[in-house]
């Protein structure tokens, strides 16, 4: 009895998490609705609370004793911030994009100044917005559509269209849907079109541009989009701010009645990422530095409805992305409301923002993820090849793979007007051969091995030569593109 | 609990302190608090958003078929993209960043975002309904004028927050500055160095969003709900610290002093009255005509009487 129970203590390190995630707190009675964070140049970590207050404080190893300052306040609803020194923000809020500076260094802002507008607000709750940086001292800026649980005001901010209002998630004031270019002096033009809620935009170190969105109306289910301009990426409304789309259609009826012309319109996501299984509500896509100890250069892509992060890993295939996801973290004290994503200065820890306020079970807040070891052993790369998939270790395997320890299944998605899309077309892959690379890699070939499908990956209790047992068990890889 | 964050953080702040989960929020006379939310229209002519896009009703949509049902949408009297701002009891007013001008101006309360923030533990928001309301007494809403199109520019704050707005029209930059003068139904504006008093009358007068509570006996439990549903306590604390009125904390069966009368006691009589005619007696040391009438209910109305007689001691 005893001798078991030593044992179990004793092996418990081989499965314990390896990421320690804290509770970061603000103030008590400040509500921690975190829409947006960004690490000014100095070290300092701003945040844009819902309600209207942007905080500042230099990070501290006790996650119970940051000492917040208030910086600037009376934003509605804040999604997007950069913190562009510690006396200077600008933040996308419903209306607009503004600048809000300390002149006179007395710890708060006191010189508030539109730094882009043009964007309309009809007076939806659903409204909200985010930026990217482009490196260029400009943005982009995803414009978030509205809801039919609310209504519009009667005036708009904005010029309104009666066809943008119709749907489910709608976009009846200008740009609502689309993703703008912002230049360094604030001029604002569109730069594509067609989503949902790309609630988090981002640009990798190699200056690609990606969103995810949020399963819904028009989407199947959660994608992760990579942006090039000019594009439509499949959120029928906002095609009435596209000045290519004729002023006399509506767009919502034509696509519904014809679902061909619209696959062949749209751009297809990047990775389709099952939103029970894996991803419910993505939030901001982030790559991971390189210098990060785990999965560096990999993409997260933190889940606004669940107590996850995804890890995507992704390649280019016939010139177009596409790739492979599975869980970063799934719960190990992880909240829920996951949407936003920084990396500490020195890229060793994980700030994730979280809100949810009125949707659903509040889950509100700041939080660390901080590795507390070596990266756990889990599947590094998830290549295609022509006839299947080339899939690597990062650690030894114990024992060599056989058939018995994958199990390969596809299906596909058809986005259209519903709130979301099942599984179609499932069918079972049968590995035809497995060969194994090295010590680490192994290469499938699969019966009917086709493009156009999300192939699902279920892995055996695999254990890794030196005893580790293998992190996720659980992957999807989207085949657009056969090599 | 606003002075409890400052000692308790020890935070410096030269503006308001941060919002909290208090859905009636209040500024200070001298120091303002900023909101940008989406503030309700209380009756403005329509003429005087001639820059706003017009909205129109929408035939009702069912997400499953993809098709219109039956039914319309309506709209929601909200003004989209305006900044409110609240001098305390003194003086709330909105102002529209696409008009680039006052909209309208209250005294004696701010904004109860109860429909909009919900509350603490639940954030729920009023689908359709979930525009601010107004707390308090609106005595000034602009009319129609005739000018081209403005640009809003942004706005600057004085040491302890005080709003100047910017503003273009045409080429030509402007600024407006609006404070609290010490007239009841009066404010007073700069438009750039033009000093203009502004003395109106009631208009209209607001309570905030009716949580209707179901109270089926009057208890000084019930009474603690309705004085949290109505957000008093950013009046009246309950520990005996200042506020914009009296502290509740050892209020009733207290003699109190009277600004231009007797002394009188502060019996349940006292305590109704102050509830359903606030102004009547003012209480020494407090300004006359700041706290709205409260259209309770006869059971909240004791309810809060016996919850303020449970705070006597």
């Amino acid at each position: 009895m005893k001798h078991s129970l030593l044992f179990a203590l004793f092996a418990a390190p081989l499965v314990a998490s390896p990421y320690k995630v804290e509770d970061i707190k603000f103030p008590a009675e400040v509500p921690p609705e975190v829409g947006a964070i960004d690490f000014a140049p100095d070290g300092t970590l701003f945040a844009v609370l819902r309600r209207g207050d942007v905080m500042r404080a230099k990070p501290a190893t006790d996650p119970a004793n940051w000492k917040w300052e208030l910086f600037a306040t009376g934003f509605h609803n804040g999604c997007g911030i950069d913190a562009v020194s510690r006396d200077k923000v600008r933040v996308t809020q419903m209306a607009d994009f503004t600048e809000a500076t300390d002149t006179d260094n007395d710890g708060t802002a006191d010189q508030y100044r539109i730094f882009a507008a043009g964007w309309g607000l009809s007076g939806n709750y659903h409204e909200t917005n985010t930026i990217a940086e482009d490196g260029k001292g400009g943005y982009y800026i995803a414009i978030g559509t509205a809801s039919h649980n609310g209504p519009t005001a009667e005036h708009t901010f904005g010029e309104y269209s009666k066809f943008g209002r119709r749907g489910r998630n709608f976009a009846s004031v200008k740009w609502r849907g689309c993703t703008l270019h912002c230049d360094s002096e604030g001029n604002l033009t569109p730069f594509c079109f067609g989503f949902r809620m790309h609630n988090g935009i981002h640009q990798d170190s190699s200056g690609n541009l990606w969103c995810g969105d949020n399963q819904g109306d028009w989407r199947a289910t959660t994608p992760l989009y990579y942006l090039e301009k000019g594009n439509f990426y499949g959120h029928p409304s906002a095609l009435v701010w596209d000045e290519k789309w004729p002023t006399d259609k509506d767009p919502l009826r034509t696509y519904r009645e014809d679902l061909d012309a619209y696959n062949k319109h749209r751009t297809w996501p990047s990775v389709q990422i099952p939103h029970k299984e894996m991803n419910r509500s993505a939030g901001e896509p982030y790559e991971i530095p390189g210098d990060f100890p785990h999965f560096p250069g990999q993409m997260l892509l933190p889940d606004n409805n669940s107590k996850r992060i995804t890890r995507i890993m992704l390649e280019k295939v016939n010139g177009k992305f596409q790739g492979a996801c599975t869980h970063f973290l799934n719960g190990n004290g992880l909240r829920s409301g996951n949407h936003r994503i920084r990396f500490s200065p020195d890229h060793q820890q994980i700030y994730v923002g979280q809100t949810v306020r009125g949707w659903g079970k509040e889950a509100e807040g700041l939080q660390r993820i901080t590795p507390t070891g070596e990266e756990p052993f889990d599947i590094t790369a998830f290549n295609i090849t022509p006839r299947g998939f080339r899939l690597t270790f990062n650690r030894e395997l114990a024992t060599a793979l056989t058939e018995k320890d994958l199990k390969f299944k596809s299906f596909t998605y058809q986005s259209k007007w519903t709130y979301g899309s099942p599984q179609e077309n499932k069918a079972d892959n049968e590995i035809k051969s497995l060969k194994p690379l090295d010590t680490k890699t192994i290469e499938v070939t699969l019966a009917g091995f086709k493009p156009g499908r999300i192939y699902q990956l279920d892995l055996g209790k695999l254990k890794s030569k030196d005893g580790m047992e293998i992190q996720n068990r659980l992957f999807y890889y989207t085949a657009n593109q056969l090599p | 609990m606003r002075a409890l964050l400052l000692t308790l953080f020890g935070i410096t702040l030269a503006s308001a302190d941060p919002l909290t989960f208090d859905t009636t929020p209040l500024g200070e006379k001298d120091r303002p608090i900023i909101l940008r939310t989406y503030v309700p229209d209380p009756g403005l002519d329509p003429a005087v958003f001639p820059n706003h896009g017009k909205a129109s009703k929408s035939p009702k949509y069912s997400p499953n078929s993809g098709r219109d049902t039956k039914g319309e949408y309506g709209m929601l009297k909200v003004i989209p993209a305006a900044i409110a701002v609240n001098h305390g009891p003194a003086l709330s007013y909105v102002w529209d960043t696409t008009e680039c001008r006052l909209l309208y101006a209250w005294q004696g309360g701010f904004l109860d975002l109860y429909p909009y923030w919900g509350e603490k533990n639940r954030g729920g928001r009023r689908s359709f309904d979930y525009g601010a309301r107004l707390v308090g007494n609106l005595f000034y809403l602009a009319k129609p004028i005739k000018r081209e199109r403005p640009t809003f520019i942004g706005y600057d704050l004085s040491d302890k927050g005080v709003l100047t707005f910017r503003y273009k029209l045409g080429d030509k930059e402007y600024t407006e500055k609006i404070i609290p003068s010490d007239k009841q139904y009066s404010f007073i504006s700069y438009l750039d160095e033009d000093k203009l008093e502004y003395k109106g009358d009631l208009i209209s007068k607001h309570q905030g969003f009716d949580r209707n509570l179901k109270i089926k006996s009057a208890t000084a439990k019930a009474g603690e709900q309705v004085f949290g549903a109505y957000g008093c306590i950013a009046c009246h604390s309950t520990d005996g610290s200042n506020g914009h009125g009296p502290s509740l904390k050892g209020l009733a069966g207290s003699t109190r002093d009277i600004e231009g009368g007797e002394p009188v006691l502060a019996d349940a009589a006292y305590l109704t009255e102050s509830i359903k005619v606030p102004n009547a007696k003012t209480a020494k040391g407090f300004p006359p005509g700041y706290m709205p009438p409260y259209q309770l209910k006869d059971k909240e109305i004791e309810s809060l009487v016996l919850y303020i007689q449970s705070l006597a001691k």
